[in-house]
């Protein structure tokens, strides 16, 4: 595959709208979460990058964050991951829990999974409605880490190749500090069959 | 004082000073290899136990199967011998809770780095491996002193 023909751009920007799609459906659902919160999504982009370069996009590398990871299978198989700062982890359970949590229990772990169920689960019904596809998440893993250990270890679980496909959507809230990334990594297997199911395999 | 910062899937090695650092180590593994009397060190930041994909792999230090002998020839052309080196390595983790067994890829890094060692001849003279929390590694060339840190704890001394 080469990454840099004109046919690979066209791609990209169609990954991008389904991420934007995708991710938009996501977001109501957290924003339905939490009480109908007004929730802006900025900067949705589909890129070709390297494994170093990935890193860039889970901000600091050294920085706290709390991350959700659901492996998906069928008929398009990827990865997806909710990648939250550790303040916004804060804000959201602290809305959903009564009380914003120093130590992070068993409880707040899992409440942290399952915003994270909601949201990815939500984005992947809006995938497979778009393509046309039966589309099976995982139970969701959990994590609260550096931001490059916690990525890093989805992409050895993803065993990706030296160029990895992303598909990601930032999103924040105006009222509170709760932002964060939804990211999507196709298997490079299966790209061609997602594009396929859009009617855009031949170019 | 120098810090080379080794990313995924690089080998870097200095000789006599300077510190080589690899940070986020979650199921990842840094393998340090050292010749205390050539003052010789090498750090790979290894994301696999093997090349599974196949093809052509630019990238040595990505793999436990290639790193050990890529960083031996890159450091006996400073002067190391391989003969006295000695390994540590710190990372191999399993960051996430609740199902994913693909999570078990830090434990497979681990033990194919473990019979690499073995089957190189290089002794492994300290580790701080597996666990549920991410790492980042430290190692200053001049003294051998090697530094693993955790978010929230003091620093190990490998």
């Amino acid at each position: 595959m080469t990454y840099d023909s004109k046919g690979n751009e066209f791609k990209l920007d169609m990954l991008k709208e389904l991420g934007n799609i995708g991710a938009g459906h996501a977001t109501t659902a957290l924003s339905k979460l939490l009480g109908n919160k007004k929730l802006t999504l900025v900067v949705p982009e589909a890129v070709i990058v390297g494994m170093q370069e990935s890193m860039r996009l889970c901000g600091g590398p050294e920085s706290l964050v709390g991350a959700t990871y659901i492996r998906v299978s069928g008929g398009l198989c990827g990865h997806m991951a909710l990648l939250l700062p550790y303040e916004s982890v804060q804000s959201l359970l602290g809305y959903l829990l009564g009380a914003a949590p120093q130590d992070l229990s068993d409880m707040e772990l899992s409440t942290l999974q399952e915003v994270g169920n909601i949201v990815v689960t939500s984005y992947l019904n809006a995938l497979a409605d778009m393509t046309h596809t039966e589309l099976y998440p995982s139970v969701p893993a959990v994590a609260v880490d550096m931001a490059a250990a916690v990525w890093s270890s989805i992409l050895a679980g993803a065993e990706v190749a030296d160029y990895i496909t992303i598909v990601q959507t930032a999103f924040q809230t105006d009222a509170e500090i709760i932002d964060g990334t939804i990211a999507f990594i196709p298997d490079e297997e299966d790209l061609s069959k997602l594009l396929d199911a859009l009617g855009m395999g031949e170019l | 004082m120098k810090e080379v910062f080794v990313n995924i899937g690089e080998i870097q090695v200095l000789k006599q000073r300077g510190r080589l650092v690899a940070v986020g180590l979650g199921s990842c593994v840094g393998l340090i290899l050292y010749d205390a009397l050539a003052k010789v060190g090498g750090m790979a930041h290894v994301f696999l136990p093997t090349n599974k994909r196949g093809g052509a792999n630019e990238h040595p230090g990505k793999f436990a199967d290639t790193a050990i002998l890529a960083m031996v020839e890159q450091m006996t052309s400073l002067g190391a011998q391989k003969r006295r080196l000695t390994a540590k390595m710190a990372g191999g983790s399993q960051l996430f809770s609740y199902g994913a067994p693909f999570m078990d890829v830090g434990r497979q890094n681990v033990e194919a780095l473990q019979r690499e060692l073995q089957a190189a001849g290089i002794p492994l003279a300290g580790s701080d491996v597996l666990g549920s929390r991410g790492r980042k590694l430290i190692f200053d060339v001049a003294t051998g002193q090697v530094l693993v840190f955790v978010i929230g704890e003091d620093p190990v001394e490998l």
